[in-house]
């Protein structure tokens, strides 16, 4: 069974005042059943992937509630996994297409942060962790902060070559229109921005954003017009929710797993990608996930990120064209599936002045907490 | 917005005497310059994993400190301590936090 | 008091004491500055030059935890042992919730212990001391717990600021004298109404009578239940290695000592007040503490406190050939009082919740 990707959509991600969750999750959908060039009667079923809906807005049933919005009379759920909610999302809906019970379904991430002061939408995010880390006081910034001060003191790495995962980012953004940060950023500019969580400063972190994404998964039509594009794998791993239980703190054992388990899905491995959406919560995440997937050996992925071995135009593989959690923003639901919309529309070679060049294979990396959920998605064009 | 309650409180309370008193070291430490609801009176404040004699680990906040007892290594004591805002009305939360040795 | 004469208590005493002290100090001048006052002066007129201040997270029952676990360790007793907890305060953190009972969970202390807390001002914990000896004469408990831990709360720009200050004292008491670290010889109190110092339901500061705090309140009472205990026990100011009182300032001690006939060498050892300030139930208790930590075997120590309201207990303790070894296992005064850090006005008015 092959699982195509029919149709994507992303609203611009931002701090998105004038619109509410429908209103995002509408704009998404249109847009990508447009692009798959099929009919609203024919989705199956609907998978939402949100966080924070219920802590911060109080609402919950949202399976129901843009089943509705959305004029669909289908099976629908929402699908939560802190930072992973909309990776898990997209994993589910392939659940149900593999198991033969859907053929067509529509997944949507969505996510509303910005209706809310920033303290608090610190406080609900901690949702994701353990209640000790609650009590703690710690933030997610906090956490990350911790696993960073760990690889920087174990392989000599500095504030300096953090900076560079989000130099990178920005760059990426410049090209892309809906990116919530569209503006270049220097390594001097990082080490200036006010620490939000020692070593983490303010420009290490992804921002507060709304914003939602959508895509059409199908067993059953064909993409019409243009490059079809394949879902190949989706794994899941978990790992200890806490930091406290984590074995090795320079690594995120989950997507170490889930990525493994992808690749053996998939029947490659990590030197076939050649674009990958990673989740850049904060700029270490994206060196750890660098080296969790496989891409660099353990230890040099800053190095090498900082030499411009993924960025566009300079590297091999390009890590987070779109501009990553970073600089095209992260509105959580959301983020997961806008990673598999940016990597199909590299994989049909539709990303314009972000494109990478001739790539054919393409993995998204998604996130939940502080590793504790992973989930990899490889993507082949036909 | 936070999710205490008396009832939370009072399953939380029974599992600390066995802690209190215990020694460790700092495996990882930051600060939190931008803190969660509840917590802006208390900072900035230190956050650590601290791996404990038996192996555990666990998170805490790092109390009575000073700019040098920031560091991988650093022996700490867990103390027992007022945990988040103090609301006038509510049931005091109390929990463990990390003072330097 | 009481039906015999001479020593009633041969089998009650102390098998482990422990103190906690806040690490932050503020200093009298910082606050004189504040208002305009004579940091000097005041440091002589009352005979104390800082105080502890509590931090922001702390508060009686935390420092009531840690006052009672060192008291345990040294009392080499394991918490399910206790039967009884009294705590002492004049700023329990609940009007009604005891603290009792959440420093005995904190503790590991099982669930079959009589509990309670007590107030009578800034002997509290003392009378919570003649609770429990009452306790352990009848045989109804073997060891038992009693703390006097305050956060001293006062007004800005009242005398009282200077010298309202924070920490605990615990001690562990049983009835089997092989244990004893020193012995409760005897005890007396006398009581009254008066009002000297009070603070009503709700309010957040107390007040005070000025001047009538004197004579008529501190000196009076002590000097009734110290003559009275010493008449009983036959014994003579100069019977004592130590004599410890409850220290409001760093005046009142040292009069009340000399009208009473005892020497400044038997008060300064613990006459700790002009370095911590004031700490409530704990004042009297962390003198006690103090002397008890460089104190001989077979000394006798003469203490009373007073709490406003009125009324003094005053005891009789000896010390045994246990202490000298059995201080060594915890964290001693001197390490808690040596430990500190001067905060600002600003600091202090953060951590004590005014602003």
């Amino acid at each position: 069974m092959k699982i195509a990707v029919l149709g994507v959509g992303t609203t611009k991600f931002g701090e998105l005042w004038e619109f509410s969750p429908r209103a995002l999750v509408k704009e998404a959908v249109s847009q990508a059943l447009a692009d798959a060039k099929l009919d609203l009667a024919e989705i199956e079923a609907l998978y939402v992937g949100n966080m924070l809906s219920g802590i911060l807005g109080g609402q919950e049933n949202l399976g129901a509630l843009f089943a509705e919005e959305l004029g669909l009379r289908c099976p629908a759920f929402k699908i939560e996994g802190a930072c992973a909610s909309g990776g898990l999302a997209v994993h589910s809906a392939i659940l149900g297409i593999l198991a033969g019970i859907y053929k067509t379904v529509l997944v949507v991430g969505i996510e509303k942060m910005t209706d809310h002061k920033p303290e608090q939408v610190s406080a609900a995010l901690m949702g994701a962790g353990y209640e000790e880390e609650r009590m703690a006081g710690i933030t997610f910034p906090g956490l990350y902060a911790i696993l960073a001060r760990v690889y920087m003191e174990k392989y000599g790495i500095t504030q300096k070559d953090l900076a560079a995962v989000s130099v990178k980012n920005h760059y990426h953004a410049t090209l892309n229109p809906k990116a919530q940060f569209q503006f270049a950023v220097s390594a001097e500019q990082v080490l200036a921005s006010p620490i939000i969580a020692d070593p983490l400063r303010l420009l290490d972190c992804s921002p507060v954003s709304d914003g939602a994404a959508a895509i059409v998964l199908s067993s059953k039509f064909k993409t019409k017009g243009k490059t079809p594009v394949y879902i190949t794998a989706s794994a899941v791993a978990t790992d200890s929710l806490s930091l406290g239980g984590r074995k090795d703190l320079t690594s995120l054992l989950a997507t170490v797993r889930a990525a493994k388990k992808a690749y053996q899905i998939a029947g490659i491995s990590p030197k076939n990608i050649d674009v990958a959406e990673v989740h850049d919560c904060f700029s270490i995440a994206e060196i750890l996930a660098c080296e969790d997937l496989g891409f660099f050996s353990r230890g040099k992925a800053a190095k090498e990120i900082a030499a411009g071995k993924t960025t566009l135009n300079k590297g091999k593989l390009v890590v987070n064209p779109s501009g990553g959690l970073k600089a095209c923003g992260h509105p959580v639901g959301a983020t997961g599936v806008k990673q598999i919309g940016e990597i199909v529309i590299q994989l049909r070679g539709e990303a314009g002045a972000r494109q990478v060049k001739g790539a054919k294979v393409g993995l998204a990396h998604n996130v939940g907490g502080s590793g504790s959920v992973a989930v990899v998605h490889i993507l082949k064009n036909e | 917005m936070s999710n205490i309650t008396p009832v939370k409180i009072w399953r939380h309370q029974k599992k600390y005497a066995p802690f209190l008193g215990k020694e460790g070291k700092i495996i990882s430490w930051t600060l939190i310059k931008a803190p969660p609801v509840g917590y802006e009176e208390e900072a900035p404040y230190p956050v650590v994993l601290v791996e404990l004699q038996d192996k555990k680990r666990i998170i805490g906040q790092l109390v009575d400190w000073t700019k040098k007892d920031l560091k991988t290594g650093k022996k700490v004591k867990i103390v027992y301590r007022r945990v988040g805002k103090v609301d006038l009305e509510g049931v005091i939360h109390y929990g463990i936090k990390f003072r330097p040795v | 008091m009481g039906s015999q004469e001479g020593t009633m208590f041969k089998d009650v005493g102390i098998l482990g004491f422990g103190v906690y002290l806040p690490r932050s100090r503020i200093k009298i001048s910082e606050i004189a500055s504040v208002w305009g006052k004579s940091g000097e002066d005041i440091e002589r007129s009352l005979g104390v030059i800082e105080k502890t201040v509590a931090g922001i997270d702390e508060d009686a029952v935390t420092m009531g935890v840690e006052a009672g676990i060192n008291a345990l360790r040294m009392a080499k007793i394991s918490p399910e042992q206790i039967e009884a907890i009294y705590v002492g305060s004049e700023s329990h953190p609940y009007a009604v919730n005891p603290s009792a009972t959440t420093i005995g969970e904190a503790l590991g202390v099982d669930h079959n212990y009589f509990a309670a807390d007590l107030e009578f001002a800034c002997k509290a914990a003392t009378a919570g001391i003649q609770n429990l000896a009452g306790l352990l004469k009848a045989g109804l408990i073997n060891y038992g717990l009693v703390i006097g831990s305050d956060t001293a709360q006062a007004k800005p720009h009242d005398v009282l600021e200077y010298t309202a200050a924070a920490g605990a004292a615990a001690f562990v008491l049983g009835r089997n004298k092989k244990d004893f670290v020193a012995q409760i010889l005897d005890f007396d109190s006398y009581s009254s109404d008066t009002p000297d110092f009070w603070r009503r339901d709700g309010i957040p500061y107390p007040s005070h009578q000025g001047r009538f705090s004197g004579e008529p309140a501190y000196f009076t009472h002590i000097q009734k239940a110290a003559q009275r205990l010493l008449t009983k026990t036959k014994m003579k100011p100069k019977d004592f290695a130590y004599c410890v009182f409850h220290m409001p300032n760093g005046k009142f001690p040292g009069e009340v000592a000399k009208r009473l006939g005892f020497e400044k060498k038997q008060l300064e050892p613990g006459l700790v007040v002009g370095q911590i300030g004031n700490p409530y139930s704990a004042s009297s208790l962390l003198g006690l503490c103090r002397v008890l930590e460089i104190a001989k075997p077979d000394e006798l120590i003469f203490f009373t406190s007073y709490g406003s309201g009125a009324g003094a207990d005053s005891f009789v303790f000896k010390t045994s050939k246990l202490l000298g070894k059995a201080r060594k296992r915890v964290p001693s005064f001197s390490s808690y009082f040596e430990n500190k850090i001067y905060i600002s006005y600003p600091t202090y008015l953060k951590f004590t919740r005014r602003i």
